[in-house]
């Protein structure tokens, strides 16, 4: 049981929908990832997705792509990414934090995430990993890690079961047929999909991709059991960094949080 | 087990290969796997594409005798498996062929297509024409500078190049981004990838539509010498031109398989295509596979005077066939390669790509290991019409 498994339990006892924001480490500075992460927090974010850049990160639209760019020009890597983390539990001991990124990022760095730093973190999600198999399979030998899998819309009914079989934590639902920031959501298929998900599940199902406004939020949080925030919130970071001020991404969330939940 | 046998079912040669592509891929491989398994059953699809190679591509490409080669290396006999002779210039045209018709018999109407050297971007382009099927090729922003020629052909036939200016605009961008394209269009769309490299099943079906060249290969050699050659000579930086020279030779240890790759710049040994000889294993494009990357998962950018080698990456079946020392692979710097390309220029009047010019350059190492009685062939990938403003520009000439 991590704070992962407290989260989910008690959003699930106050019938609560879950808002999950998704930033990349090191953009545009670490010193930055780590006050907007509390800043998340303080709005109103339940749980936190941190991106792990990579040279090539091919589910991403051009927003995420450059972020990742960026933070790699500034000199992250996974182990710097860990050290934030410590730095971020000093003061906050209970917002689950999952690690989001590419296979080979993790799999070159899996001595770190069996090492005690690895206590910071509750779940990895990696995008690149087909959902029957999971980080374990990857030769990263830590149990106590969630391993988030993703499905989406061409998800074939045949695969679903054994994906679910082997999801922990909660189901990642990719609401498009796209790159991440990609505009086009079909909340109806969205809502026939995740019920359908649902049928193989006891896990919550979150929604994202694509969810940009307060709207889709409240949308997407009809059928699912939280949202997740991503590209639009780091287009909003690139914005911001310039005055170094980030209160409108505070005041952004803190509606989207009020609306949903 | 059967050497030729692999993939297994879940895609992996060994240690190497599988599927590593976000979900909404997983569909549509699966989907690829289940057509090319049925079809490859169906001798209609078979008459079909030996047609297409007979009338459009023009095979069984020669197996030439390569005399005055021969004469200068003073060993065995070298002799070229000419490539470089079919429609479009290169052994890319193979692949294209058989993956188009896949495409109309999965019903979808678009074609997608990574490009380095343009050599593929071409042979995709030219298939997709013949079809009437709409067709897009990424193509790194730097590669669409060092190869214009084949970027005016892709255009001339119809499609339409997209520059990739992302990370270092080169191969490795071009096929994240028709990664992307693929995934934002997967229901209508069919990604034609060029090498044996991607996600299961594609580096198995790209080896099998260029095994034509090892097949005839087999049949060429008994008949032009009597016996199988000694030694296949091939370059590699996905590897499908070498994969498909040496696959129907896997399982006969008695012909000795080589794979040369691009060492760079003999003077900035940190920036090469050198995958196999100093890459570790990685996972980049779908597949686990060796991979040029620094301690921390980062890819690493490359160098190669061929943008067709200028790949961090490598098809998983030659990783493993590495692994088992079925193949020697190494490399060979732009230097030499130059020297070779001049060399073949003026001994064969063959002017050869400079992807081809790898496996040249390897000859002075390799011939030594041979007597007269032995036959080396070396595939001459494809032909060096498209690099000859890159040489000019190295030797300091400029074209008009």
């Amino acid at each position: 049981m991590n704070r992962l498994d407290r989260t989910l339990a008690s959003l699930q006892h106050n019938k609560s929908k879950a808002l999950v924001a998704y930033l990349v480490a090191g953009d545009p500075d670490l010193k930055t990832t780590i006050e907007l992460m509390h800043g998340f927090v303080e709005a109103g974010v339940d749980i936190i997705e941190l991106g792990i850049p990579f040279s090539d990160p091919i589910a991403e639209g051009v927003t995420i792509q450059d972020a990742h760019d960026r933070a790699l020009k500034k000199g992250t890597t996974f182990l710097k990414a860990l050290q934030l983390l410590k730095e971020f539990r000093s003061t906050d001991k209970d917002t689950p934090i999952i690690l989001m990124g590419y296979s080979n990022t993790f799999m070159a760095n899996h001595k770190v995430l069996e090492s005690p730093q690895a206590k910071n973190i509750d779940g990895l999600i990696i995008v690149d990993l087909p959902g029957e198999i999971s980080h374990k399979d990857l030769g990263i030998k830590n149990d106590q890690l969630h391993s988030i899998t993703l499905m989406s819309p061409t998800t074939k009914a045949t695969r679903k079961k054994a994906i679910c079989r082997n999801a922990s934590g909660f189901i990642y639902y990719i609401n498009v047929r796209g790159v991440t920031g990609h505009s086009t959501l079909n909340f109806k298929e969205m809502a026939n999909n995740i019920k359908e998900i649902k049928k193989s599940s006891n896990l919550p199902v979150f929604s994202g991709f694509g969810i940009k406004t307060k709207e889709d939020a409240l949308k997407a949080s009809a059928s699912a059991d939280g949202v997740v925030i991503g590209s639009h919130l780091v287009q909003m970071i690139e914005a911001c960094s310039n005055q170094n001020n980030y209160k409108k991404i505070y005041n952004y969330l803190r509606a989207i949080a009020k609306a949903i939940k | 087990m059967n050497i030729k046998e692999l993939p297994n079912a879940e895609g992996f040669f060994g240690a190497y290969g599988g599927k590593f592509v976000p979900e909404t891929l997983m569909k549509a491989l699966a989907e690829l796997e289940e057509q090319y398994n049925k079809l490859k059953q169906n001798t209609a699809f078979q008459k079909q594409i030996d047609k297409d190679y007979a009338d459009f591509v023009g095979r069984p490409s020669p197996l030439y005798f390569a005399e005055r080669l021969t004469k200068k290396y003073k060993g065995p006999k070298i002799w070229l498996k000419r490539e470089d002779l079919n429609h479009t210039g290169a052994h890319k045209i193979n692949n294209t062929i058989g993956q188009i018709i896949l495409a109309k018999k999965m019903g979808k109407k678009r074609i997608i297509a990574e490009t380095g050297a343009g050599q593929h971007g071409v042979a995709t382009a030219t298939v997709a024409a013949r079809l009437g099927l709409e067709c897009h090729i990424y193509m790194g922003a730097e590669d669409v500078e060092r190869q214009s020629l084949n970027v005016y052909r892709i255009k001339l036939l119809g499609a339409s190049v997209h520059p990739v200016k992302s990370g270092t605009a080169t191969l490795k961008d071009a096929l994240n981004e028709a990664i992307r394209d693929w995934v934002t269009n997967v229901e209508d769309t069919y990604y034609i990838i060029g090498s044996v490299t991607g996600p299961h099943p594609y580096p198995m079906i790209v080896r099998d539509f260029n095994a034509v060249v090892g097949r005839e290969l087999q049949e060429q050699s008994r008949k032009q010498f009597g016996k199988l050659p000694s030694a296949i000579v091939a370059c590699v930086g996905g590897g499908s031109n070498a994969m498909g020279a040496f696959y129907p030779f896997l399982s006969n240890k008695r012909v000795d398989l080589y794979g040369i790759e691009a060492d760079g710049r003999k003077r900035e040994k940190a920036k090469h295509s050198a995958t196999l000889t100093k890459g570790t294993p990685g996972i980049l494009h779908g597949a686990l596979s060796y991979l040029i990357q620094d301690s921390k998962g980062q890819v690493l950018p490359t160098h190669s005077i061929s943008a067709g080698l200028d790949y961090p990456g490598v098809g998983p079946e030659h990783s493993y066939l590495k692994d088992i020392g079925r193949v020697k692979y190494f490399p060979v710097n732009d230097e030499s390669v130059l020297e070779a390309f001049h060399e073949v220029s003026r001994l064969e009047g063959i002017i050869p790509a400079l992807e081809t010019a790898h496996a040249f350059a390897a000859l002075p190492k390799i011939a030594k290991l041979y007597s007269t009685k032995d036959n080396i062939v070396v595939n001459v990938s494809g032909r060096g019409d498209k690099d000859i403003a890159t040489v000019a520009k190295v030797e300091g000439l400029t074209l008009e």
